[in-house]
């Protein structure tokens, strides 16, 4: 396998918007920034559908005290995405909220509606609504755009697999090119990680397939797992993740639909709406994610959002946003099969989205390693997030690469041999599992041994038929082309990811939220305000709680 | 499955082939109707639509397993 080399003082890993981002601000900065992009940067990552929502705090909008918006934010499902980043990361992050705001809307990514900032959905009737309604149909392109213009080198269709570091700092990365027989080396003076989340250790809504999701095929915590194997700290990976939407159909966009959240006899399920409302929209799910699935499971369901009874300028209103949201064939289909949202309504469901975790950074988005940085979801899930803390760290990753060593070319070299040899032999293999009966066998043992309830038996069980299933698949998985073989490397990583959602299981001995030990049912609240921690020490993952950052 | 191509209407410029971000037209040559070798990795995000420079050239088919659930009138 031929190898391609680039040097970097600043390396984005991930094209989305958090990469994207970084690398603009460090290339402003007078850095060599280089995006490494496993598919192309023009609509990759979790928002390369589009977005309609971004949370922003506007003083004059929102009053001036910004720890009132900060509470009422935290009462939405917000509080996932902030979960454990600690008060002072949170400031930082709303603080700033408004001039990227500016800035894209400067960009040409519409921020306003109707020639004002205008803010809907995710909101209490008579609270604050945090969330700006944007035009994010063609950020990713206008972003990627404006990277060129600023100078960023973008490599697309280059998967990164793994880090190069010393156990302290990291000096650079090493990824396999997904479409040429090719080994990409990126010697890289600091690494900005913005590579998403995981959509495919957990099944689906439909059996069997990897597709039906509300992100990409390939955000599959690359960033966490190469993070982990180079030694830096990730938190509470064992947490749990769940999303709601139409049912069978796995898209974002809950708070876009405008309607009552109805059981079957057209009873209210939440307290909050009894008629359409396109302001607030109806958060009953954003208080209890799994309400649909207690529906179902209790024989109470189908739950429906019903839209009847709005206006057609509602309509219309909900209708201009779906695509920004990136609903355009969600909208298509219903065209296509006469469905009048003003006299049908929608089912939805409760499902498993991914799993929960960050890799441990502080409120500079450095991680535990010296010259690694983490953004986007890696960090914390969000447009707005992804953006202000993708250009604080490219600020950051932009003046540590000043001072930084060369890398170390022999430590590079050995790491190459290592993953060619891995490589070589994925795809020398003329029989064996392919990457999709590997991600299936991992699948049903996550969701049925790390699934909703987690016994110590059970877990101990799982992590068994875990270890030997990731044997089995580094002696027997075959890929026929580079494609194949980066979704290989991406189950890889899954597998990974998964044994430590097996060990943060067993060690968190308590029950929180939707992580349930019924052997353990309590919550400790000695832990409330903790991280629960893991890192890779003399090879072996060790657990710790710590003080989540003030 | 998706996405469809109609082949009289497609220009041949690859642009949906470069900006897949799943790489569903992996293998496709350039200058000739794309080729769609991995149906099943379409994540229905439209890119492939919304670039496309011309009207009706390729278009998503949503699967059976994902259309909508309703209630009836």
């Amino acid at each position: 396998m031929e190898i391609e080399r680039f040097q970097a003082d600043v390396l984005c890993v991930g094209g989305g918007i958090g990469g994207l981002m970084a690398a603009m601000r460090a290339s402003e900065l007078g850095a060599k920034a280089v995006v490494a992009e496993k598919g192309n940067a023009t609509h990759s990552g979790k928002g390369g559908g589009g977005c309609d929502h971004y949370l922003c705090y506007i003083p004059e909008v929102h009053g001036p005290d910004m720890d009132a918006y900060i509470a009422e934010m935290l009462q939405t499902q917000q509080r996932h995405n902030f979960e454990g980043l600690g008060m002072k990361r949170i400031r930082v992050h709303i603080a700033n909220t408004f001039d990227m705001v500016k800035m894209w809307d400067s960009w040409g990514i519409p921020m306003k509606y109707d020639g004002e900032y205008h803010f809907a959905g995710h909101a209490f009737p008579g609270g604050f609504r945090c969330l700006m309604k944007y035009g994010g149909r063609k950020q990713k392109p206008i972003l990627t755009k404006k990277a060129l213009e600023k100078g960023v080198e973008i490599v697309n269709r280059v998967m990164v697999f793994d880090l190069v570091s010393d156990g302290e700092k990291v000096c650079g990365a090493i990824g396999m090119d997904t479409r040429d027989d090719k080994i990409v080396l990126f010697e890289a003076k600091s690494v900005i990680l913005g590579t998403g989340g995981i959509s495919r250790l957990y099944p689906s809504p439909t059996p069997g397939w990897f597709n039906n999701i509300a992100t990409r095929l390939s955000l599959t915590g690359d960033g966490r797992a190469m993070a982990y194997r180079a030694g830096a700290e990730l938190q509470n990976v064992e947490m749990r993740i769940q999303h709601a939407g139409p049912k069978y159909y796995a898209r974002f966009g809950q708070a876009t639909w405008i309607g009552v959240f109805r059981d079957p006899h057209d009873k209210p399920i939440g307290p909050f709406v009894t008629k359409p409302e396109r302001l607030y929209g109806d958060i009953t799910p954003e208080v209890n994610k799994n309400i649909f699935l207690e529906y179902a499971q209790e024989g109470r369901g189908p739950v429906y959002i019903d839209g009847r009874g709005m206006s057609q300028e509602d309509l219309d209103y909900m209708m201009y946003w779906l695509p920004h949201e990136g609903n355009t064939p969600l909208i298509e289909h219903m065209k296509e099969e006469g469905i009048d949202y003003l006299k049908h309504p929608v089912e939805f469901m409760t499902y498993d989205h991914g799993s929960g975790g960050r890799i441990v950074t502080n409120d500079r988005a450095e991680t535990s390693l010296k010259g690694l940085y983490a953004v986007g979801d890696e960090l914390a899930n969000g447009v707005s997030n992804a953006s202000v803390f993708g250009w604080i760290s490219g600020e950051r990753a932009a003046q540590y690469a000043k001072q930084a060593d060369t890398p170390d070319g022999n430590k590079i070299n050995k790491m190459i041999n290592e993953k060619k040899t891995l490589a070589e032999k994925i795809r020398g293999r003329k029989n064996g599992p392919d990457w999709k009966e590997v991600n299936v066998a991992l699948q049903q043992i996550m969701s049925d041994y790390a699934g909703p309830l987690r016994t110590e038996a059970l877990l101990d069980a799982g992590l068994y038929h875990l270890r030997r299933l990731k044997q089995k698949a580094l002696d027997t998985m075959m890929a026929g082309n580079q494609h194949e073989l980066g979704r290989s490397l991406e189950v890889l990583n899954m597998i990974d990811i998964g044994e430590l959602v097996f060990i943060g299981s067993k060690d968190r001995k308590e029950t929180r939220g939707l992580f349930i030990r019924p052997d353990y049912p309590l919550t400790n609240p000695r832990v409330n305000n903790n991280v629960h921690v893991i890192k890779k020490v003399d090879e072996k993952p060790v657990t710790q709680w710590r003080p989540m950052q003030k | 499955m998706p996405p469809i191509i109609e082949e009289n209407k497609c220009s041949h410029c690859g642009l949906c082939v470069d900006v897949c971000s799943e790489d569903v037209f992996f293998g496709s040559k350039k200058k000739q109707v794309p080729q769609i070798t991995y149906p099943h990795e379409c994540v229905y995000c439209n890119a492939c639509v919304e670039e496309c420079p011309v009207k009706g050239a390729i278009r998503l088919r949503l699967p059976l397993p994902m259309m909508l659930m309703y209630k009836p009138a």
